[in-house]
């Protein structure tokens, strides 16, 4: 596709201008991987490394996840789409990365592949945004005129559900995983070290892929990412078992921003909801 | 046989804790199926604990706080009303009960509501049946 192609390119010159300058001193983008579908995370540190940048419309990685990787005070270039702008906010918010260490390649979206399933990617498995929040230089022009969906529209189904049919279809959904942590991993805000799974004093949960260990393991995880989780969608891409984690991660989002009045990842101004709290808090909100 | 229910309670040492004390040196009666811990704050239950208790047999939990505003660390329980209420809406989404958690704010003269929280929260759970869901399947 042409867009990509360009946007390619332009991300290909800025990486290489900021690089050249030391303006930066990584970018983190793409790059080819076994094949055209399955491009990788790439992390360019000089000139050179340029070339290998690729962009299209399979590189759907939140890069965010690789920022708290480096050390504070690393001058980093991350190319953003809009999910991945948020999560970039979520993190300044939480004070893991400072805005003025950042260069943000703003890349606006439209018809993002799932390479497994080569399925667009909307608002039924993300935040459904085209164009990134925050933005230091757009590569592209700004995706506009389409109809804006809301991105909590494919919960209706399940919160009809009686809540024992609704257990259910969670129990079998999550006696699939394999505890590979692959959530985890390409979880921009899973950056938690150690994460409360791996601790064994106090041990929360049973280790083992079972029921009991799964559902402690999910049920905590989604709790720990409540009002943070900016919607990208790559638990359950990650996922190689397909559990539709986005579901229940949205459910809480949608919950969260109902309580609190916020949405995750919009503004740097903002305070993750859990960290905060406002005294006029209703005590409806406990019922 | 009837069902008796297995109540965790979590308990804030400044007023739910003292409240349940003053409920027991005024000899006030309630039901027996809620064992208390104490914690130094309402804040200090992290929501791993609810879903803990309940995989490991509990069939309700009952989180007794100061009244908001008069948390002994100042702002506590506006922390833990937050974390709390959304522990509940998500063991609501996985189909639980969000009846089986109850969170309620109890001063530490207010030995009368402890019993009565005790009394009701009992007969719902009573009503609710045992919880099975979560609780681990002994092999």
């Amino acid at each position: 596709m042409i867009r990509f192609k360009q946007i390619e390119e332009r991300l290909k010159k800025e990486a290489k201008r900021l690089l050249e300058s030391g303006a930066v001193a990584v970018v983190l983008a793409y790059e080819k991987g076994y094949d055209e579908k399955h491009p990788m995370p790439y992390a360019a540190k000089n000139v050179a490394d340029v070339e290998n940048i690729v962009f299209n419309e399979y590189c759907n990685y939140n890069m965010a996840r690789y920022l708290v990787r480096y050390p504070q005070g690393t001058k980093i270039a991350i190319a953003v789409k809009a999910a991945d702008s948020r999560a970039v906010i979520q993190l300044i918010q939480e004070e893991k990365v400072k805005r003025e260490y950042l260069v943000l390649l703003g890349i606006p979206v439209q018809g993002m592949k799932n390479p497994k399933t080569g399925e667009v990617i909307d608002s039924k498995t993300t935040c459904g945004m085209h164009n990134p929040v925050l933005y230091d230089i757009l590569l592209g022009d700004e995706v506009h005129g389409h109809k804006i969906v809301s991105p909590y529209d494919v919960l209706v189904q399940y919160e009809a559900m009686d809540k024992d049919a609704r257990w259910e279809f969670w129990k079998k959904e999550l006696d699939k995983c394999i505890r590979c942590y692959a959530c985890r991993k390409a979880c921009p805000m899973c950056y938690c070290d150690p994460c409360f799974i791996d601790q064994s004093k106090p041990k929360w949960a049973d280790k083992a892929p079972q029921s009991s260990g799964n559902m402690m393991y999910h049920l905590t995880r989604f709790h720990h990412l409540a009002g943070r989780c900016i919607d990208c969608g790559e638990c359950s891409r990650a996922c190689p078992v397909n559990i539709p984690l986005y579901l229940f991660h949205k459910k809480v989002a949608k919950e969260c921003e109902e309580m609190f009045n916020q949405r995750a990842g919009m503004s740097i101004e903002d305070k993750p909801v859990l960290i905060d709290f406002r005294v006029e808090d209703s005590d409806k909100i406990l019922e | 046989m009837e069902f008796e229910p297995k109540i965790l309670g979590i308990a804030c040492n400044w007023c739910t804790y003292t409240g349940a004390d003053l409920a027991g040196t005024t000899r006030l009666e309630y039901p027996p199926n809620v064992r208390v811990v104490r914690v130094m704050c309402s804040s200090r239950i992290n929501p791993s604990f609810i879903f803990r208790a309940f995989q490991l047999g509990a069939d309700g939990v009952l989180v007794g706080g100061c009244h908001p505003g008069d948390c002994h660390y100042n702002t506590g329980n506006l922390y833990a009303r937050r974390r709390l209420a959304t522990a509940k809406k998500i063991l609501e989404f996985a189909g639980i009960e969000p009846g089986r958690l109850r969170v309620e704010w109890i001063s530490a003269s207010e030995g009368n509501k402890f019993a009565e929280v005790v009394e009701e929260f009992t007969t719902q759970i009573k009503n609710l049946g045992p919880q099975i869901k979560l609780k681990i399947q002994e092999p």
